[in-house]
């Protein structure tokens, strides 16, 4: 009950709601780390492996042009720790998108809603691919 | 005029490096030469700060001559924040330290190396030399920019080569 009033509450909180309307899972596509010292991956030559991580529970929304992810703290936290990046702003900023129903988006921002200074959901502003 | 990049690419990194080798970026988790060229990288929103950043415009070819002459914009774009001991306040310095290194990397002569040809490297070969050469013009210096707490510039010059038998 103690946990309710604090930052982990606040997570607990939007995963259950996440989950309540329905939380779905997304793939955040990342690049496998690159060659060091490998000219042909900085000139273009190679192309990198690419690996997809889940992210669930999180909420898409679409209308028109303007797409956003709703993702739990939860899940992008348990992402950066054990890829070991330094924090979820640097993870989506390397990222390479979010695959949804099989359409990769690209990732142009994020924004972490905060409770007590930490993080319990990211908003991310998704760019859907030029056909 | 591909060759001519990746060429020219080569020859700046390395005097980049011989001039300050501690500009270097993180990129997928790798150190690197702070010098990168945008159309080789993954898409990205983010603008790298404290390195250098080259984009080629369309080529332009002068057939007039026994061999075509091909010349390609090289934009190159770099910005800073300084450093976070001195709270930014030192950004202006920094900005200029990244003008003076560029300026020293391009502009002494010899501005002309033999044109390189990388494509091998892709299946694990190694780099073969061409017969003709890549050169390049001065750099000219756009006006400085704020980007939020950033300090930005772009820099351009012209790339010049001839285009051999078979090139693309």
């Amino acid at each position: 009950m103690a946990d309710l009033l604090t930052g982990d509450g606040a997570i607990l909180q939007a995963d259950a709601v996440l989950r309540a309307v329905g939380g779905r899972s997304v793939l955040l596509r990342m690049a496998a780390p690159a060659v060091a010292g490998g000219d042909a991956e900085q000139l273009g030559l190679a192309t990198p492996e690419f690996q997809d991580v889940e992210l669930a529970p999180a909420a898409f929304h679409s209308a028109n042009s303007v797409a956003k992810l709703l993702v739990s703290a939860s899940a992008v936290s348990a992402v950066v720790g054990s890829l070991a990046y330094d924090s979820a702003e640097v993870l989506f900023e390397t990222a390479v998108g979010v695959v949804i129903d099989g359409v990769l988006y690209e990732i142009a921002g994020s924004v972490a809603s905060q409770a007590m200074g930490e993080a319990y959901c990211y908003w991310l502003t998704l760019v859907p691919p030029v056909r | 005029m591909q060759n001519a990049k990746d060429t020219f690419y080569e020859v700046l990194r390395a005097r980049l490096v011989a001039l300050n080798p501690y500009r270097t970026i993180v990129l997928r988790g790798v150190v690197r030469p702070g010098v990168l060229v945008e159309e080789n990288e993954l898409v990205s929103t983010v603008a790298l700060p404290d390195c250098f950043r080259l984009q080629w415009s369309p080529a332009v070819t002068d057939a007039d001559g026994n061999m075509t002459m091909v010349t390609t914009e090289c934009v190159i774009e770099y910005e800073t924040a300084g450093t976070a001991g001195n709270a930014g306040m030192d950004r202006g310095r920094v900005l200029a330290a990244m003008d003076g290194e560029l300026l020293a990397a391009v502009n002494p002569l010899p501005r002309s190396t033999p044109k390189m040809n990388y494509a091998a490297l892709a299946s694990g070969g190694t780099a073969t030399t061409m017969t003709t050469s890549v050169w390049w013009g001065e750099l000219t210096f756009g006006k400085t920019a704020v980007k939020d707490d950033r300090l930005a510039r772009t820099a351009t010059m012209s790339v010049m080569s001839y285009q051999e038998a078979g090139e693309l």
